[in-house]
Formats: C-alpha cells, structure tokens, sequence
C-alpha cells in the first residue's frame, strides 16, 4: 500500500470543553487545551469503549517514515449520546484527525475533529452543545431588547 | 331486602367514587415519585452545560448575570462559563477549612482515579456526568447505577439501622424516605476520599466525617432530574454545601462496560486552568 503524505501543523488556540469531554479525569495533566494539531493518516484500529474510545493510525512523517499515532476520545458513554457506534470509524480508513497535543509532545493527541476522505466530519458532542446554547443567547438577548 | 341491597350497592358505589377521587392525585403524585428509568446528560442550555458536573447556585447567578450582561454578548459562551466556573471554586475556597484549604484544589495529576484507574468515592459518583439508572427493588431499595465507572449503590428505604460497624466505605450506608415528590436520600459512613467541587478542575479532600443528604426531584414536565445535595464534614467544609445537579430523562441510553481503563504513560503536574 502507497504510504500517504502526512502533514501537521499547530495552531495555537484557546479550546475549552462544554460538557467536560474526558470524565473520568481531567484533561489537563496529558493534554494542552490551548493549542491544536492536526495529522493525515490510515486508521489501523478504533476502540469504541470506556471510559474513553481509542484510534490508532499510521502517520507517515515528512521523511516516509510511519509513524504510530493514538488518539483519544471521550467515553463510549459520552460519544453515543451524539449517534456515534463502533463502526463509526473504519479501519483502513484515511483520515485527518485534529486535536489537542500532549504537553509533551508524544505522538498523541485528544480528539476534536476527524474529515474522512469524502469530506463528511465526525465531531464529539461539544459543538452540537454549543450550538443550541448560542441560539440560547440569541433568544435570551432578543427578550433583553424587547424589555427595553 | 331488594331496597336494602340497592341502598347497600349505592354506598359501595359511592365509597368507590370518593376512593377514586382521593387516588387520582396519589397516583399523579407517584408519577413524579417515580424517578425509576434511564438519565443522562443534562439538556443543551447554558445551565445544564454549566451544571454538567456540579455546580451551585452562587455559580448559576454569576452565570446569568454574566449572560444578561450585554457586554458580553459577543464572548463565546465557554469563555462566561470558565468565568463563572472561577468564581464558583473561590465560592467554595471560602467553605473550606485550613485543613482542605492545604491542598485545595488538588492536582488533577495526582487524582487516583486517574493514576490508578481508581474508582471514585461518593462525593464525586454522585455527581458523575452522562448516566444514571434508577431501579426500585421490592419495597426496601433503591438501586443507582452510574455510567461512570459502572458504580452501583443501593439505597435503603425500610428505616433500617445502619451495619454495625461496618467501617468507612467508599459509597456509604445510604437511607431514603418520600418528602412528598421528592427521593430524600442521607448518608454516611462514607471513607475519606476526594470531593468534587465545580469540576474535576475543583476537587478538595474530605474526611470520613462527611454526611450527605441528597434530595432528587423529576420535573414538572418529567424531562429532567434535579440533585440538590447538602454536603455537610467538620474536617473540610466550615459550613455545609448545598451542590445541584441536572440529567435529563433518556430511556434510549444504555450503560456500556466500563473496563478498559488505562493508567497513564505520560502526564504533567501543576498544569493551572
């Protein structure tokens, strides 16, 4: 199988969760919420448990080497919530898979957003949350303004 | 006779119909007493996000003051709820005592459960995001079941004693009654563990003194699950602690094992939020 290019790069950004994505301990210890990285590669395994669902895949680096990646992912418990099952993502799949780094700067990183190659998104719950809160605020505003 | 069995057949009747009267909002009562089924998340608002773990109401008012400010209108929403969230845990450093105060908050690094896969006591389970099951069992318990750790408590209904001796554990001896709609729920015999204050960002200790009384109350609409829990431990709190928390009804979910947890290879102490 032809390797695929990979690239990364980082983007420093404020990401703070909405519903507490990892539950059963806290984020910060292993992950560095401010920044995000992304990389391209094949998913050779997805795990779909508790408490935190697990993809693994081949990145292969500037200089052809593969490198194995783990990516980490809230719970099963949390995921399904938002539709997701163990098949959501395949194994041979090619993916590019954004995230929050480790702080030290291992080959892993704590999922945000995953584009297969068809362009279709897979995204943890934290959006679609967001979303509906910030139709919230808009309602919340209106009836501010029309008290007034 | 055929009068009097008539007469006979009416008071019956009668009777029936004032029993029927005084049942009907018994059992519109027990439909809210029963808080028996599957509940999760809390819904998508900015309270329910707020309260996704714990919360309090001094944190819920900085929230929506924060939210009616027009000022911020433009700040996205994670950045009023870190705000509010940073004002919640410096509510509850002034509740704690010197004692707490030493390591208050702690190190999420140092947290058991994550270094160790260790489960959580009951000043944190009780609080655990995504789901919780409520099953009756006979007349005597009540049993909750976590999806966080598929931790399971039993709460007993019957006004028995609690064990002798049975020693600090980590969820307590449980004891529930009715307050009308709502599950009144005390315990004790709790072993000193970790107490989670706001988030897993908020955590304190608390000894094997603490006391918990937690009341449960479904809503009007039957949608969501109220927690208010007074949290009452001479060694850790100055004063008791009234905690909330929210789920919403959700009799799709299901719990999944919960048995893969991994020790951490690699982690970072001191990491401030």
């Amino acid at each position: 199988m032809k390797l695929l290019r990979a690239w990364l790069f980082v983007i420093p950004v404020l990401v703070l969760s909405v519903t507490g994505a990892i539950s059963h301990h806290a984020f910060s210890p292993v992950y560095d919420e401010k920044r995000l990285i992304t990389v391209v590669g094949v998913v050779t395994q997805f795990r779909f448990v508790n408490p935190h669902a697990m993809m693994f895949m081949d990145v292969t680096d500037d200089s052809s080497k593969v490198v194995k990646w783990t990516v980490e992912f809230a719970g099963r418990l949390n995921l399904s919530n938002v539709g997701w099952t163990a098949d959501s993502i395949k194994s041979g799949e090619r993916v590019t898979v954004t995230g929050n780094p480790t702080h030290t700067g291992s080959d892993r990183m704590f999922f945000r957003k995953l584009v297969r190659a068809d362009g279709t998104e897979l995204l943890p719950a934290g959006p679609q949350r967001l979303n509906a809160i910030e139709e919230e605020r808009r309602q919340r505003a209106l009836q501010r303004d029309q008290r007034k | 006779m055929a009068v009097r069995n008539i007469v006979k057949w009416r008071s019956g009747l009668l009777v029936l119909i004032l029993l029927t009267c005084i049942t009907v909002p018994a059992e519109a009562q027990s439909s809210r007493r029963n808080l028996e089924g599957m509940w999760s998340d809390p819904p998508p608002t900015a309270v329910g996000a707020f309260c996704a773990f714990a919360c309090t109401d001094a944190g819920i008012d900085r929230l929506n003051a924060l939210l009616d400010d027009p000022a911020n209108d433009a700040r996205p929403f994670e950045q009023l709820q870190a705000e509010a969230k940073t004002y919640e845990r410096e509510y509850i450093r002034a509740r704690l005592t010197p004692a707490a105060l030493k390591t208050y908050p702690l190190d999420p690094a140092d947290d058991p459960g994550f270094l160790r896969c260790e489960p959580w006591g009951l000043a944190r389970q009780m609080f655990a995001p995504h789901q919780i099951e409520i099953r009756q069992r006979g007349n005597d318990r009540i049993e909750l079941r976590y999806g966080e750790w598929d931790a399971r408590r039993t709460i007993y209904m019957d006004d028995r004693k609690r064990p002798a001796n049975p020693g600090p554990n980590r969820m307590g001896h449980s004891a529930g009654r009715w307050d009308g709609e709502t599950l009144v729920v005390e315990t004790s015999g709790i072993a000193a563990n970790i107490a989670v204050w706001t988030d897993l960002n908020g955590t304190a200790e608390h000894s094997d003194q603490l006391r918990v009384t937690e009341r449960y109350t479904r809503s009007k609409d039957g949608d969501t699950l109220l927690l208010t829990a007074t949290m009452a431990d001479p060694w850790s709190l100055r004063e008791p602690v009234v905690m909330k928390k929210i789920w919403r009804w959700a009799p799709d979910q299901k719990i999944t094992p919960y048995k893969d947890c991994e020790r951490p290879t690699e982690f970072k102490r001191g990491v401030k939020r």
